[in-house]
C-alpha cells in the first residue's frame, strides 16, 4: 500500500471521529471519540516520523488529560443538563459557512502545486527524543522556558478560579 | 531583553510575597518591581540586537512598545486598590503575579523576531487574561465573560496557528527576518498561494485581539463582565502589544505583499470605526461605552497600518500613549464612582451614576473631563496629536476616503464622549465626596497632566519615537 | 535680549496676578502690581534707547507656524521704530497706570481693571515688537479685545455693552481687510516677514498685487485709526473709564494704524494711487471730526473727536509720504491728547461724574493744577508756537504744501477748527462762573497726587516734546528725522522755509485766530451752548454727528437684521433642524440597529467572524480561486 493511501485513510478517520466528537448527543460518547481523534493524531505524527510527539500525546491527551474528562462528565448529572439544541436553521448556517470557508481553502490550495518534500534531508531518528532535546534547548530555548511560564499562569489562574472565596466580593 | 526575565521572577517572587506581607505592600512592591523592568528595558536603548537564538529582538521601536506596556501595567496595578478590603480572604499577590506575567507576554508580542515567540507571548497574555477577565467570581456576568473570551480566543487563535503554519509551509522558515527576505526576494506568482491565506489568517488572528469588526463582538461583553481594573488592563495592554506585532508584521515582513492585504485592512478599519462608533452613541452604560469607544480607536490605528510613512512607527507610538493615558483615566474614575454608586443604585456604571460629580469632586470630574476630551481629540489634548499625526499620515498615502470617514466618525465620538463631560458638570445629581487613595490621585494626576502635557507640547516625546 | 523679553513679559505677568487674584487682591497692592510692569518695561525700554546702535535685531522666539514651505516665527524685531513705540507704550502707559490708581479708587472693579489695562500694555507691546505681520495681528486683534474689554468695563450699563460691541465689530470690518493684506504677502512673499519682504522690494523683484496689499492693509488701519467709514466706534468707545481713553484711544492703540503704515513704508511708496487714497481719506477724517467737535457738549466727544481728526492729519502726513513728521505727531499727541483726557478725567472726577461742559464753568480757582495743565494741553494741540503741536503739525502742513496745494488748504481749515472747539471747550470748562448743581459744587476738589501727577509731566512734554524733532530753522537739528532714517525711504527735499513765508504764516494764523475768537464769544461775551432741543438747521446736522450712525443704521444694520431674520426662521429650519438634526437622529437610529448585532450569543458571534474571514479569502484571493 502507498504510503499516501495510509494518509488519506488516516486523515479521514481523524475528521470522521472529529465530526462525532461535536455529533454524538451523549457526552461520554463525546469524550471516547476525542479519544480515538487523539490517537489518529498520533497516528498522523509517526508518519510524520515524530515518534516522541506520539508517545507523549499518547499519555498526555489521550491518557490523562481525557481520563480526567470522563471523570468530571460522569460526576455532573448530565440528566438535568442538556442544553438546548440550536434550530436547524442555525446549525444549517453555520454548515454552510464553515462549508464555504472549507471550499475556498481547498479551491485555494488546489490550484497550486505544492513543494515536494526534501527526501535527501530524511533522518529516521529525528522525532527521537535526543534530537528533540537538542533542539528544545538548544535552538528552542526562549519559547520552551516561556511555555513553562505559559503554564504558570494557567495553573496559577486555576488555583485562583478554582479556590472557593470567602469574605466579602472583591470587585 | 533582561526585562522579561526579571519580570518572570518577580511575578513568581510575587506569589512567595503574598505569603507574608499586606496587600498595600504587594502593590507598592509590585510597582517598584515594574520600575526596575522599566530601567532594565531602557538599558537596551540604541543596542539593536537578535538575542536567544535571534528569537528575540530589541530596536528602539519595540522597546518603546514595551515602555508604553509597562507604563500601562504600572498605572494599572496603581489604580488596583489592592483588591478590595478583606484581609482575611483575599489574595492579591496572585493577581498581582498574572499581571506581571502577562506583561512578559506583551513584551514578547512588540519584540519577537520568531514566529514560535509572537504564538507563545500571544497566549501568555490571552491565557492571563482569560483569568482575570473570570475572577469576580460571584458575578455572573464575570463568568459569562471569561467563558466567552476564552472560547472566541481559542478559536481564533486556531486561526492564527493555521496561518503561522501555513506560512511556515510557503517560506520553511519561522524567523521574521527571513520570512521577510524570502517574501521580497521571491516574485508574488511564484509563491504558493497558501501563503496568501497564511498572511490573511495571522492577520485575521491579530485583529481579532485589537477587537476590529467585524471580530469584535467578544469585546462589549467582555469588557463589561470583567471586573473594571482588569478591563482597563484589556483595553490598554492587550490592544497595545497586539497592535505592534500586527503592525510589525503587516507593515515589516508582509510589506512586500502590500496588495494582498491592504484592500483587507481598508474596509476592516473603515467598518470597525463605523461600528465602534456608531454603536458607542446608543450605550448608556459608561463601560460599555468606553469597550465601543476601543473598538473604534482600533479603526484609528488600523488606518495607519497602511500608511507606511516614515513617521508612521512614532505616530502609532504616540497614539498608543495617548490612548494608554486617556483610557486609564476613563476606567480609574469609573471604578471610584461605580463603587460609590453600587450600594446606592442599579446601574452603578450607567452615565447616569456620574450625574453632579463636579460638585463635591471638582478633581476626580476635572481628570474624566480630560480624559474624556482626549479620547474625542479636541486640541490641547494628547489625543487630538495622536489623531492628527495620524490622519496626516494616512493622508500623505493619498488614502482618502477612509480618512474622511475615519474624521466623520470622530465627530460621531464627540457625542458620546460629551455625554460624559455632560453627566459630569451640568446634570444635577447627589455625589458625596469621592475618599481617594493617596497612590490612586498621584496616579490619576500623573496622567492626566500627560495627556495635557502631550497635548501642548507633543514633540516631547514624539521626537523619541 | 533677555532683558528685552521681560518688556511684554512684565505686563503679562501683571495681569496674570491681578488676573487670578481678583477680587481677593487689596486696592493698594492691586495698583502697586498694575503699575510696577510698565514702569520696569519702560526703564528697560530706555536703557535699550540709550545703547540703541542703529542696527536692527531680530529676535527668534520660536517656530510658531509651519505649514508646507511658509514658516511663520513667533519673533520680536528690536529697530528705530519699535523702540520709540515702546518708550511712548510703557512712558504714558506708566503714566495713566498711576493715574488710575487715584481715578478708579473708589471702582468695585479695581483689580480687574488694571488686570485688562495691563494685558492692553502687553498686547501693545507684541503689536510693535513683532517682527512680521502675523505676530503684528496678534498684538492687533489683543489690543482688539481689551479695548472691548475696558469700552464695556462698567457692563451694568447696556448702552455702554452697545458701545463696546459696535468698537469690536467696526474693528472686525478692518482686520478683514489687514487678514486679506496677510495673505495676499504670504502669496506674493511666501512669508509675513518685514525683513525679507521689505529686502525683496528693495531688490527690485518684480512683485504682483502690491497696490491690492496696500490697499488691505490700509482697511486694516482704517478700523484700527478710526478713519472714515470706520470712524463713528471712537466717540462711542468714551464710554470707558477716562484713563482708558486716554492710553487705548488716544495715545496708543488707535495709532497702531499709522504704526503699521509707517512701517510697510516700502510697500506704501510702490503704489502712489494708494497713498494717494490715504492723504484723502486722512484729510476727509480731519475735517470732518473737526466739524463734528465743534458743537459737542461732552467733554469727552470733543475730545474724541478731535483724535479722529488728528488721526486724520497724520494720515494726511502718509500721504503725502512725510514718515517722521506723521510719527512725530503720532509722539506729540500721544503726549498732549492723554493730558487733555486725563485733565478732563479730572474734572469728571470732581464734578461726581459729569461730563456736559454746559453745567461746568468756573472750575479755574477750584482745580489749579487741572486748570493750567489743560490749558497747555490745549494750547499744543491747537498749534501754537512752541508747543508741540505746533511742530509736528507743521512739518505735516509743510509736507502737504510741497505736496498738494487743495490738500493743505483744507488742513489749514481744519486746523482753524481745531483751536476753535478746543478753546470752546477749555473756555467753558474753566472760565466764567459755575453752572452746575449745588451739591458739585460742594463736593469739587483737587484732584488726588496720583492724577496731578501724571498730568504734570505729561504737560511738561506737551509743551517740550517739540523738541525732540526741532526743524532746522528752529535751532534744532530734527532728530527723530535722523533717528528714524534708515528704516523710512529718502525724504524730499524741502527748501529752507521762511518764518514769514505762507507756508509758516496760514499755519499760525489759523491756530491764533480762532483761538482769539472763541475766548472772545465765550469767555468775554459768556455764551454758553442752548438746550439740544434749540439747535437749529446746520448745526444741528453738524451736534447730531452729520447723522452718519442713523445712516450706517439704515444702510447697514438693517438689512442685515433682515437677513438673519430670514436666516433664523427659514434657513435655521431648513438646514439646522431638518439636515444637521437629521444626521444626528439617523445616526442614533443606526446606533440602535447596529447595537442589536450584539446579541451575545457566542455561535453567533463566531459564524459572523467565520462568514467574515471566508468574505476576506473570496474577495482577496479570488484572482487565485477562479
Amino acid at each position: 500500500m502507498e504510503i499516501s493511501n495510509i494518509w488519506y485513510f488516516l486523515s479521514a478517520l481523524t475528521l470522521l471521529s472529529a465530526l462525532m466528537v461535536i455529533m454524538s448527543k451523549n457526552p461520554i460518547h463525546s469524550v471516547l471519540y476525542l479519544v480515538f481523534t487523539f490517537f489518529c493524531i498520533s497516528a498522523h505524527y509517526v508518519l510524520l516520523n515524530a515518534q516522541f510527539l506520539m508517545a507523549v500525546n499518547i499519555i498526555v491527551y489521550a491518557g490523562a488529560i481525557m481520563v480526567l474528562f470522563l471523570f468530571v462528565i460522569m460526576m455532573f448529572d448530565l440528566k438535568k443538563n442538556i442544553p438546548e439544541s440550536k434550530s436547524s436553521l442555525t446549525k444549517l448556517a453555520g454548515s454552510v459557512v464553515a462549508g464555504t470557508l472549507l471550499v475556498i481553502l481547498i479551491a485555494i490550495v488546489r490550484k497550486n502545486n505544492i513543494p515536494a518534500p526534501l527526501g535527501d534531508k530524511f533522518n529516521s531518528q529525528t522525532g527521537m527524543v535526543e534530537n528533540l532535546g537538542q533542539v528544545l534547548y538548544g535552538e528552542f530555548l526562549l519559547p520552551f522556558e516561556l511555555v513553562s511560564i505559559l503554564f504558570f499562569v494557567a495553573m496559577v489562574g486555576a488555583v485562583l478560579l478554582g479556590k472557593r472565596e470567602a469574605g466579602e466580593r472583591n470587585f | 531583553m533582561t526585562a522579561i526575565i526579571a519580570l518572570s521572577l518577580f511575578g513568581i517572587s510575587n506569589l512567595f510575597l503574598g505569603f507574608w506581607f499586606p496587600r498595600k505592600t504587594i502593590q507598592l512592591v509590585t510597582l517598584l518591581f515594574l520600575v526596575v523592568s522599566m530601567a532594565l528595558t531602557v538599558s537596551d536603548w540604541n543596542h539593536e540586537l537578535l538575542w536567544f537564538g535571534n528569537m528575540f529582538r530589541t530596536t528602539n521601536t519595540s522597546i518603546n512598545f514595551s515602555l508604553i506596556i509597562q507604563l500601562a501595567a504600572f498605572f494599572v496595578v496603581a489604580f488596583s486598590k489592592a483588591f478590595g478590603q478583606d484581609d482575611e480572604h483575599t489574595h492579591p499577590a496572585e493577581y498581582y503575579a498574572i499581571m506581571l506575567f502577562s506583561v512578559v507576554g506583551a513584551i514578547l508580542m512588540v519584540s519577537f523576531d520568531h514566529m514560535i515567540v509572537l504564538f507563545v507571548g500571544l497566549e501568555i497574555l490571552s491565557v492571563a487574561m482569560y483569568v482575570l477577565t473570570g475572577s469576580d467570581k460571584r458575578n455572573l456576568r464575570s463568568n459569562e465573560a471569561a467563558i466567552k473570551y476564552f472560547l472566541m480566543g481559542s478559536f481564533t487563535t486556531g486561526f492564527l496557528l493555521f496561518g503561522i503554519t501555513l506560512v511556515y509551509g510557503a517560506t520553511r522558515s519561522f524567523y521574521i527576518s527571513n520570512i521577510g527576505t524570502i517574501l521580497t526576494t521571491t516574485a508574488p506568482e511564484s509563491m504558493p498561494s497558501f501563503l496568501f491565506i497564511g498572511v490573511l489568517l495571522i492577520i485575521v488572528g491579530l485583529l481579532f485581539k485589537v477587537s476590529a469588526a467585524p471580530f469584535h463582538f467578544w469585546t462589549p461583553d467582555v469588557y463589561e463582565g470583567a471586573p473594571t481594573i482588569f478591563t482597563m488592563f484589556m483595553s490598554t495592554i492587550v490592544k497595545t502589544a497586539s497592535f505592534a506585532a500586527l503592525f510589525q508584521l503587516v507593515s515589516g515582513i508582509f510589506g512586500s505583499l502590500y496588495t494582498v492585504w491592504v484592500l483587507p485592512v481598508y474596509f476592516i478599519s473603515m467598518l470597525t470605526l463605523v461600528v465602534g462608533n456608531i454603536s458607542a452613541v446608543y450605550q448608556q452604560s459608561v463601560k460599555r461605552m468606553l469597550a465601543f469607544s476601543s473598538i473604534s480607536h482600533a479603526g484609528y490605528l488600523i488606518l495607519t497600518v497602511s500608511s507606511k510613512q516614515i513617521s508612521t512607527t512614532s505616530s502609532i507610538l504616540y497614539y498608543s500613549l495617548s490612548y494608554t493615558l486617556a483610557t486609564v483615566v476613563a476606567f480609574a474614575v469609573l471604578i471610584l464612582v461605580s463603587e460609590y454608586q453600587s450600594a446606592r443604585v442599579e446601574k452603578p456604571e450607567n452615565f447616569s451614576s456620574f450625574e453632579g460629580l463636579a460638585k463635591n469632586n471638582p478633581g476626580l470630574a476635572l481628570c474624566f473631563s480630560i480624559s474624556m476630551l482626549s479620547l474625542a481629540g479636541i486640541p490641547l489634548t494628547a489625543g487630538f496629536w495622536g489623531k492628527f499625526f495620524i490622519f496626516s499620515d494616512t493622508f500623505s498615502r493619498n488614502i482618502i476616503y477612509p480618512v474622511i470617514l475615519a474624521i466623520l466618525m470622530s465627530a460621531v465620538g464627540i457625542y458620546y464622549y460629551f455625554k460624559g463631560i455632560i453627566a459630569v458638570y451640568l446634570k444635577a445629581g447627589e455625589i458625596e465626596k469621592i475618599e481617594v487613595p493617596t497612590l490612586f490621585k498621584m496616579a490619576l494626576w500623573a496622567c492626566t497632566l500627560g495627556t495635557i502635557i502631550l497635548g501642548i507640547y507633543p514633540s516631547l516625546v514624539k521626537s523619541v519615537f | 535680549m533677555s532683558l528685552l523679553l521681560l518688556i511684554p513679559l512684565l505686563p503679562l505677568i501683571g495681569f496674570a496676578i491681578n488676573g487670578l487674584a481678583y477680587p481677593k487682591l487689596s486696592k493698594s497692592i492691586a495698583g502697586i502690581v498694575g503699575t510696577i510692569p510698565p514702569l520696569v518695561a519702560f526703564v528697560i525700554s530706555l536703557q535699550l534707547f540709550l545703547n540703541f546702535d542703529g542696527q536692527t535685531q531680530i529676535i527668534q522666539l520660536a517656530d510658531w507656524i509651519k505649514v508646507a514651505d511658509l514658516s511663520i516665527p513667533f519673533a520680536f524685531q528690536i529697530d528705530a521704530l519699535s523702540i520709540m513705540m515702546l518708550l511712548v507704550i510703557t512712558g504714558v502707559g506708566t503714566l495713566i497706570h498711576l493715574y488710575s490708581m487715584g481715578y478708579m479708587a473708589h471702582d468695585a472693579g479695581f483689580g480687574k481693571f488694571f488686570s485688562f489695562l495691563n494685558l492692553f500694555i502687553f498686547f501693545m507691546l507684541i503689536l510693535v515688537l513683532g517682527a512680521n505681520f502675523t505676530v503684528l495681528f496678534i498684538g492687533w486683534e489683543g489690543v482688539g479685545l481689551c479695548s472691548y474689554l475696558l469700552i464695556g468695563f462698567w457692563n451694568q450699563k447696556n448702552s455702554y455693552g452697545d458701545a463696546a460691541r459696535k468698537a469690536f465689530i467696526m474693528n472686525r470690518i478692518g482686520d478683514l481687510g489687514f487678514l486679506v493684506g496677510i495673505f495676499l504677502l504670504i502669496q506674493e512673499f511666501g512669508t509675513t516677514d518685514y525683513q525679507t519682504i521689505f529686502s525683496t522690494i528693495k531688490d527690485g523683484t518684480e512683485v504682483g498685487n502690491i497696490g491690492l496689499i496696500a490697499f488691505c492693509l490700509f482697511i486694516g488701519a482704517m478700523g484700527k485709526s478710526a478713519q472714515i467709514p470706520l470712524f463713528t466706534w471712537l466717540p462711542d468707545a468714551m464710554a470707558g473709564p477716562t484713563p482708558v481713553s486716554a492710553l487705548i484711544h488716544a495715545a496708543t492703540m488707535v495709532t497702531a494704524g499709522i504704526y503699521m503704515v509707517i512701517r510697510a513704508n516700502a510697500l506704501f511708496e510702490l503704489s502712489p494711487e494708494v497713498l494717494h487714497f490715504v492723504g484723502w481719506i486722512g484729510l476727509a477724517t480731519a475735517l470732518l471730526g473737526a466739524a463734528i467737535g465743534l458743537f459737542q457738549n461732552d467733554i469727552k466727544k470733543v475730545l474724541a473727536y478731535s483724535t479722529v481728526s488728528q488721526l486724520g492729519y497724520m494720515f494726511m502726513g502718509l500721504g503725502a509720504s512725510a514718515y517722521t513728521a506723521s510719527f512725530f505727531h503720532v509722539m506729540t499727541h500721544a503726549f498732549f491728547k492723554a493730558l487733555l483726557f486725563l485733565g478732563a478725567g479730572s474734572v469728571i472726577h470732581a464734578m461726581s461724574d459729569e461730563q456736559d461742559i454746559r453745567k461746568m464753568g468756573g472750575l479755574k480757582s477750584k482745580m489749579p493744577i487741572t486748570y493750567l495743565t489743560f490749558l497747555l494741553g490745549t494750547i499744543a494741540i491747537s498749534g501754537i508756537p512752541p508747543f508741540a503741536g505746533f511742530f509736528s503739525k507743521d512739518e505735516i502742513l509743510a509736507a502737504l504744501y510741497h505736496h498738494d496745494f487743495a490738500m493743505w488748504c483744507l488742513a489749514i481749515l481744519g486746523s482753524a477748527l481745531t483751536s476753535f472747539y478746543m478753546f470752546r471747550v477749555f473756555i467753558l470748562t474753566f472760565w466764567g462762573d459755575f453752572r452746575g448743581t449745588e451739591k458739585q459744587a460742594h463736593h469739587l476738589h483737587e484732584s488726588p497726587w496720583s492724577m496731578t501727577i501724571p498730568l504734570i509731566i505729561l504737560a511738561v512734554f506737551s509743551v517740550g516734546g517739540g523738541l525732540i524733532n526741532l526743524p532746522h530753522f528752529a535751532g534744532g537739528n530734527e532728530f527723530l528725522a535722523h533717528w528714524l532714517a534708515p528704516i523710512l525711504p529718502e525724504p524730499h527735499e524741502v527748501g529752507e522755509v521762511s518764518f514769514f513765508s505762507l507756508e509758516m504764516g496760514a499755519p499760525l494764523v489759523a491756530a491764533f485766530l480762532p483761538a482769539i475768537f472763541a475766548i472772545y464769544y465765550f469767555g468775554i461775551q459768556k455764551a454758553v451752548p442752548g438746550n439740544d432741543e434749540s439747535v437749529q438747521g446746520i448745526q444741528k446736522v453738524i451736534y447730531r454727528k452729520f447723522y452718519i450712525d442713523e445712516i450706517y443704521d439704515f444702510v447697514f444694520v438693517r438689512p442685515i437684521q433682515v437677513l438673519s431674520t430670514f436666516f433664523a426662521q427659514v434657513i435655521d429650519f431648513l438646514v439646522i433642524d431638518l439636515i444637521v438634526e437629521g444626521v444626528g437622529k439617523t445616526v442614533k437610529t443606526a446606533s440602535d440597529e447596529i447595537r442589536k448585532a450584539q446579541t451575545g450569543n457566542v455561535g453567533y458571534y463566531i459564524f459572523m467572524m467565520v462568514l467574515s474571514i471566508a468574505l476576506i479569502l473570496v474577495l482577496t484571493l479570488r484572482s487565485r480561486i477562479l
